[in-house]
């Protein structure tokens, strides 16, 4: 863990002299965000009673003991990525925080309900926009917007898909404002990823507050691998009775690497690079030690331009050379669906509260971050005018790269990138600059604030499921908006309580096992 | 049924900790053999550098160099270092087909040949340090073995750790028992250097007691039948193995199990005597020559099979 901050050093400092003392809520100084944990009065929030007291209870060294471990084992079980230097590759774990992430009941059905209607109305955009295209004939959203969008697949066009189900694994990341809301930042639908840590934190965080864990009521994560294999067995169900899943990965140097294998061992499935297959009169086959093998579903992490080198990018040999013609064909399922891109846009992302609108007639239940498309005139000469003011992202980019922060650039900075969204307004969006919510962190030995946001998982073949957990993200930098992990981010475990009446029952059992003689 | 680039990459894990084990035992016995003040290091040191084809005679007089650079050499491919390396990087391509066990056993032995402060561990204690080394590729061993299912995976890989080990049996006894090097084969503190070399100290004075003969120590390195480093234990393995993988193989397609039934059945029925009579330089370079024609034919029987035999009419 590392921090470059002088004022956190200059806290740790203190800590480190007042020696082994408890981990102080002195300490913690929230700033204007909302805080997850403590109310703006500096009262806990009731659901973070149980772990505020257990943590009051433990040293500072006892838990940095704890955070050693806890990092450590990450590093034996190789949940890694790897980092490319110029002359030889290191891999590094993704920095986790050993305090979890709170979320009590009632917050959690409104994120459950809301993410389930999101995802709904955007399989049905899907199957419309490559359909029959009434949402772009009735005007709702600009026809140019939707079919000039890089991501849009006209390969897809009229081709079927399995109970409409198009993005079968969407990961979308949720902030929360200073207002306590929760509002939708982005949609991922094409090859979201960590899942993984989610389960690899959830693993840690049992081992390091068992007690507190037990006594909260956390809600269990760990049936994703069986529900992913059910949502993606349901693809195929239609004409195959056992179909065969496997997990198609652009090999060992991709830096999610570990999940992919994760998965496929969780699954019971097999692990496919793009050359162990063979596709053959349409049909899509695995190279065994017994010969081929039929493949029925392929779960692939693998970006839509590289899964086949006929009908998108020529020079991938990622993928197999003809899959896209087997899935034309009907002979194998491909999830996510290619195409799903053009549904998390960023500029067809300001107009999902009218897509849900649109399809199912309901507001939206988790409201969107207001959003200003430069391509409409009005809209950018006010962004141009208050560039200081906004966040502005180029559509296309992705990972927190092609992007200005305008409160914290400089002028010259503002004024090269007003120019580039001259250049080519279509390609830019702004967003007011948000300040997440923050969650205590240890950073060396004390609990600081660090700005959060959150990665819910959703499912959806024959039915949409919502895993009650989330991969929460950290911006490990004090102040730091940015919680990509390509840019120093690092992640913690996502506690969502059950309801009261079963953390009652939860701990019904517990007391009277305790009572026993 | 499993992936053919998956039970390469096993069989594959097996070779490459097998050598590092090999390594690491030559370099000890190396270390060891230094500590006395006879010319034991020097002729150890020989053995060992002839035993991985590096004959340079200058390099057996630094011993510490010599067996720093049989661990830790970055640049050759033969060290105990990068065989580890290229172990768990198969390993970590097939991260789903083996245990979270075995796979961290592997992990950590990676992690330890490859942590900052590895030089240091060295220079310390190098014949403590490459000891760990064995004793952690024994855990990983016998993690694969009380964890992994005892299926296709699990035999691709013993596969890969029974003819990494004939064959690298064969070369060490090459060095001691061909033609050119009989004489030296007469040293008695050559011959301890090669029982402990071959890990066989102990098994062979129970079977012999402490008659250390150059003849007896020729045959129980070749034919015992429980010796688990002996030839003949090696290539029974080999054959038990692609039996069981050959099963569903038509009978042309079965090239590497009639090679490794050859090679067995040439073991199994040796006569000592004439092995005596001849020489054993024919022997043990046909073993290696096997070895490795059933190398090639167990890549193009399950690996790299052409695909029109196995495409649908």
């Amino acid at each position: 863990m590392s921090s470059g901050d002088s004022v956190a050093q200059v806290q740790t400092a203190q800590i480190r002299a007042a020696g082994s003392s408890p981990a102080r809520q002195s300490a913690y100084l929230p700033g204007e965000a909302y805080d997850e944990m403590f109310a703006p009065g500096g009262a806990t929030r009731p659901h973070y009673e149980l772990l505020r007291h257990r943590i009051e209870t433990l040293g500072a060294d006892e838990l940095e003991d704890r955070q050693e471990t806890l990092e450590r084992s990450f590093l034996l079980q190789g949940i890694t990525f790897t980092v490319y230097g110029a002359e030889s590759s290191t891999e590094r774990i993704i920095p986790t925080d050993l305090f979890p992430r709170i979320i009590p009941a009632t917050e959690w059905s409104v994120i459950e309900k809301g993410l389930t209607q999101r995802l709904r109305a955007l399989n049905m955009f899907l199957a419309d926009i490559y359909g029959d295209q009434r949402i772009l004939m009735d005007g709702v959203i600009p026809r140019d917007l939707v079919l000039g969008a890089p991501s849009f697949r006209r390969q897809m066009q009229h081709l079927y898909v399995p109970h409409k189900a198009y993005a079968n694994v969407c990961g979308s990341d949720l902030i929360r404002g200073t207002d306590g809301a929760f509002y939708v930042l982005e949609d991922n639908l094409r090859v979201p990823s960590g899942v993984s840590y989610m389960l690899a934190n959830r693993d840690a965080s049992r081992r390091t507050f068992p007690g507190t864990f037990r006594q909260a009521g956390v809600r269990p994560v760990e049936r994703y691998p069986d529900l992913l294999l059910a949502t993606l067995k349901s693809m195929s169900s239609e004409w195959r009775s056992n179909p065969q899943v496997v997990v198609l990965t652009p090999g060992v140097y991709n830096s999610a690497y570990y999940e992919h294998a994760y998965l496929a061992r969780l699954m019971g499935v097999p692990l496919l690079e793009g050359r162990d297959l063979v596709v053959h009169d349409n049909m899509v086959y695995m190279r065994t030690t017994n010969g081929l093998r039929r493949v029925d579903v392929i779960y692939r992490r693998v970006d839509d331009d590289f899964i086949d080198p006929l009908s998108f990018r020529r020079d991938s040999s990622l993928g197999a050379a003809g899959l896209f013609n087997a899935y034309r064909a009907g002979n194998v399922v491909i999830c996510n669906a290619p195409g799903t891109g053009v549904a998390d846009d960023k500029a067809v992302y300001a107009y999902v509260p009218d897509i849900i609108r649109y399809y199912l007639g309901e507001d939206a239940i988790l409201p969107n971050v207001e959003t200003y498309l430069c391509r409409e005139p009005s809209q950018l000469s006010h962004v141009l005018a208050n560039l200081d003011k906004y966040v502005v992202k180029a559509v296309g980019a992705s990972g927190g790269y092609g992007m200005l922060v305008g409160p914290h650039a400089s002028a010259k900075e503002r004024a090269d990138f007003a120019e580039a969204i001259k250049a080519d307004p279509c390609n830019y969006i702004a967003q007011p600059t948000i300040q997440l919510s923050t969650a205590p962190c240890l950073v060396d030995g004390a609990m600081e604030p660090r700005h959060v946001d959150l990665r819910p998982f959703i499912l959806s073949g024959d039915k949409i499921v919502v895993t009650p957990g989330a991969l929460t993200r950290v911006a490990l930098k004090r102040g730091s908006l940015v919680v990509n992990s390509s840019q120093g981010g690092g992640s913690k475990d996502t506690w969502v309580l059950a309801d009261d009446a079963d953390v009652a029952a939860l701990d019904e059992p517990a007391k009277s096992a305790g009572a026993r003689p | 049924m499993m992936l053919a680039r998956v039970a390469d990459s096993l069989y594959w894990i097996g070779r490459y900790v097998e050598r590092a084990e090999h390594l690491s035992r030559l370099a000890v016995v190396m270390l060891n053999a230094n500590l006395d003040r006879t010319d034991a290091a020097a002729q150890a040191a020989r053995i060992a550098l002839a035993a991985v084809g590096d004959p340079d005679p200058t390099r057996s007089a630094q011993v510490l160099q010599a067996a720093h650079a049989l661990a830790l050499d970055k640049e050759d491919s033969g060290s105990v270092m990068i065989s580890l390396a290229r172990a768990r990087e198969n390993a970590r391509q097939v991260r789903d087909q083996i245990t979270t066990e075995t796979w961290e056993r592997l992990n950590l032995l990676y992690l330890r040949v490859t942590d900052p402060g590895v030089e240091e561990a060295f220079a310390d204690d190098a014949a403590g340090f490459l000891q760990e080394i064995i004793a952690d590729l024994h855990l990983f061993k016998g993690a694969a073995d009380a964890t992994m299912s005892h299926g296709e995976g699990w035999r691709f890989m013993l596969t890969g750790i029974y003819i990494e080990r004939a064959q690298l049996m064969a070369r060490l006894l090459e060095v001691c028992f061909s033609d050119a090097a009989r004489p030296a084969a007469n040293d008695h503190i050559a011959l301890m250097s090669l029982l402990r070399m071959a890990c066989a100290l102990e098994p062979y004075l129970r079977v012999y007691t402490a008659d250390i003969n150059p003849r007896f120590i020729l045959e129980f390195l070749l034919f015992d039948e429980d010796f688990p480093r002996s030839i003949r234990f090696s290539t029974e393995r080999i054959e038990e193995h692609l039996a069981h993988l050959s099963r569903r193989l038509e009978g042309e397609r079965a090239d590497a199990l009639r090679l490794a039934g050859r090679l067995n059945a040439r073991l199994k029925y040796a006569d000592a005597d004439e092995v005596e009579a001849a020489g054993a330089g024919s022997l043990l370079a046909a073993v290696a020559d096997e070895c490795a024609a059933i190398h090639e034919a167990m890549y193009e029987t399950f690996v790299a099979y052409p695909l029109e035999l196995s495409l649908p009419a």
